[in-house]
């Protein structure tokens, strides 16, 4: 076999033991070893390899902002902040039909911004605005369906999680990706309010839900105390990074301090915890950095198979437009969508395009924030929809089934796909804080 | 006879285990040391004009320490990346081939982690013998070899740990094992 043919069987063995269950960093890890054993003949090649990609992979300073962040997300969940601004949005909304919907997207986009991963949106407000909504008679599917779909808000705002590992993949600035996150995410929580609104016009059964008259409007100085402590970090962390006064890394470390901080004097925080937030930051970091470092060894081996170029040239030759080359990487992060969870796809699928979008002279920034949402949308999507899994384990009512969530999920993810496809029309869009 | 050896298994199991909880813990104190040295950096850098030369390196070397010290507690409790829908779905239809599936792929794990510390062996060896380090000299250095010796054992480790899960018995499959989902609200 050549070298190309090796590299393509690789990637599809990847794919294919990562469905049969074997842990995604394990399966890139093996099969890449083994394909550049095979190509090469040469097993202490392989070893070699194998030692850089371990040693030095992890070494990287931004990686510092994994833990970093993740630590200043677990603590502001557990200080209730998410809680604290859902109530001054639902107090906002509440005259307005599906207005808890709007609350909860509104309440995501502003909490996302405080956080970097999905899990932790989806969590929060499974707990804090299904049971509100159940008790306001919304349609069940609606109020989950809302929650998952605003879930995904947290990786795509900054600070976020995805957006560290694609800058990682392909060599840019993490504080460039989160600024160039800001509109897209802002954009995609305006479309959701758009699409709740239109819902509630057009499919009031869907939605359901009568109006909140009967919630209590928040005073000035509650809505003040409930929503200035999440701004005072998000204007920390972002307008340290857009300032250029901090890093990423720098931002991170003061937001975490500062949300210690808050949640001290809230009497949120007791020292156990503090103990648990540390346990899951460091879990999470681990899990996240072996798959960025098997991840290496993989984009190694395709670089060795020469499989990029030869895609490339493949579709030089055969004159694909810029509208085909998007459409096929689109429909081929939904379908790995469906099976694999958002940091692995970016970290298979970016490697293998990057050759292809650079001579053509478009910004990686901005494929960057394409990858993150197209990416998203598996988040959403059956079977494998992580964002579902977690809103049905969190509610754990028998009423709701998985395919409820799935459901409701779906107008969202169509939703995405459309705020998607602006995303790849306009990429100013993405671009435009940047210059 | 099973019985004996399924007993030493577990005490194997529960020996190993409290390393990786142990060295774990350790990761952990390091995430707090990583918050404290950055803002230190920040604070002194910001306000009194002093940077902590050195705070980079000091960042990366502590990066390595997270990930290697937590990475045996993380495959200890089923953490590591995953998409098990397929197990989970199969299960309860063919208990058997699941668990024997299960088997292989904690096998497979054990092999590649084995491959890690036979490679990162002799560097660790060579880092030791040679002493050499990183960072600038004047400005702040660490040795290598710390870093090579905790990658080094988290992989010895690791593998141990994915071996006795193959003696072990086959655990219950469970969609989500996140306990980030259990936080207060």
């Amino acid at each position: 076999m050549t070298p190309i043919e090796i590299g393509l069987v690789s990637v599809i063995a990847i794919v294919i033991l990562i469905y049969l269950g074997v842990y995604i960093p394990i399966a890139l890890g093996v099969v890449s070893f083994v394909s550049i054993w095979l190509m090469r003949d040469n097993f202490d090649l392989a070893i070699n390899l194998l030692k850089i990609a371990v040693s030095d992979s992890v070494m990287e300073y931004a990686f510092a902002t994994v833990p970093l962040f993740t630590f200043m997300g677990l603590i502001v969940s557990k200080a209730g902040l998410g809680a604290d601004i859902y109530a001054v949005m639902s107090s906002g909304f509440r005259r307005v039909k599906g207005g808890i919907g709007m609350a909860t997207v509104g309440a995501n986009a502003v909490f996302a911004a405080v956080t970097g991963s999905s899990i932790a949106s989806a969590s929060v407000f499974s707990k804090v605005s299904v049971p509100q909504m159940l008790n306001l008679d919304y349609n069940p599917r609606f109020a989950v369906g809302v929650v998952a779909g605003s879930s995904v808000l947290g990786m795509i705002i900054p600070p976020s999680a995805m957006l560290i590992i694609y800058s990682f993949v392909a060599e840019q600035s993490v504080g460039d990706m989160f600024l160039a996150g800001v509109i897209p995410g802002i954009l995609l929580a305006v479309a959701y309010v758009a699409a709740i609104w239109a819902m509630g016009r057009f499919t009031p059964n869907f939605v359901g839900g009568r109006n909140a008259e009967d919630i209590e409007p928040l005073t000035w100085s509650e809505i003040a105390a409930k929503s200035l402590p999440i701004l005072s970090l998000i204007v920390v962390v972002l307008g340290g990074i857009y300032t250029g006064w901090m890093t990423a890394v720098e931002a991170g470390a003061a937001g975490s301090l500062l949300g210690v901080f808050i949640a001290v004097v809230r009497r949120k925080l007791t020292l156990k915890l503090a103990w648990e937030a540390l346990l899951e930051t460091g879990h999470i970091t681990a899990a996240i950095l072996f798959l960025i470092t098997a991840a290496s060894i993989y984009s190694r081996m395709l670089g060795l198979a020469g499989l990029p170029n030869e895609l490339g040239d493949l579709l030089a030759q055969s004159q694909a437009s810029f509208f085909m080359i998007m459409l096929i990487y689109v429909i081929l992060m939904l379908f790995l969508g469906t099976l694999l969870d958002t940091a692995s796809i970016i970290l298979i699928v970016v490697p293998l395009f990057l050759p292809l979008i650079e001579p053509m002279g478009l910004s990686l920034v901005w494929f960057g924030i394409v990858t993150v949402v197209g990416a998203e949308i598996g988040l959403l999507t059956p079977p494998l929809g992580i964002s579902c899994f977690v809103i049905k384990a969190t509610l754990n009512d028998d009423r709701i089934s998985l395919k409820d969530v799935f459901l409701g999920a779906l107008p969202f993810a169509g939703v995405m796909l459309i705020v998607l496809i602006l995303l790849i029309r306009f990429p100013a869009l993405s671009l435009a804080i940047l210059n | 006879m099973l019985a004996l050896f399924r007993h030493w298994v577990g005490a194997l199991s529960k020996f190993t285990n409290s390393i990786a909880m142990l060295a774990n813990v350790a990761g952990t104190l390091v995430v707090l040391a990583l918050v404290a040295v950055v803002n230190y950096d920040v604070i002194a850098r910001g306000f009194f004009n002093a940077p902590f030369r050195g705070a980079v390196e000091v960042v990366q070397f502590t990066m390595v320490l997270i990930v290697f010290l937590q990475l045996p507690d993380v495959v200890r409790v089923n953490r590591l990346t995953r998409s098990d829908g397929f197990l989970v779905v199969i299960g309860p239809r063919f208990p058997r081939f699941t668990a024997f599936l299960r088997h292989v792929i904690e096998g497979i794990s054990a092999l590649f982690m084995a491959a890690i510390a036979v490679a990162i062996y002799p560097e660790f060896i060579e880092m030791w013998h040679t002493k050499d380090y990183f960072g600038i000299p004047g400005v702040f250095t660490a040795p290598w070899w710390p870093t090579k010796l905790a990658i080094f054992l988290s992989a010895s480790l690791c593998t141990i740990i994915f071996v006795l899960k193959i003696l072990s018995p086959a655990q219950k499959p469970e969609l989500i094992k996140a306990p980030e989902h259990e936080d207060s609200k």
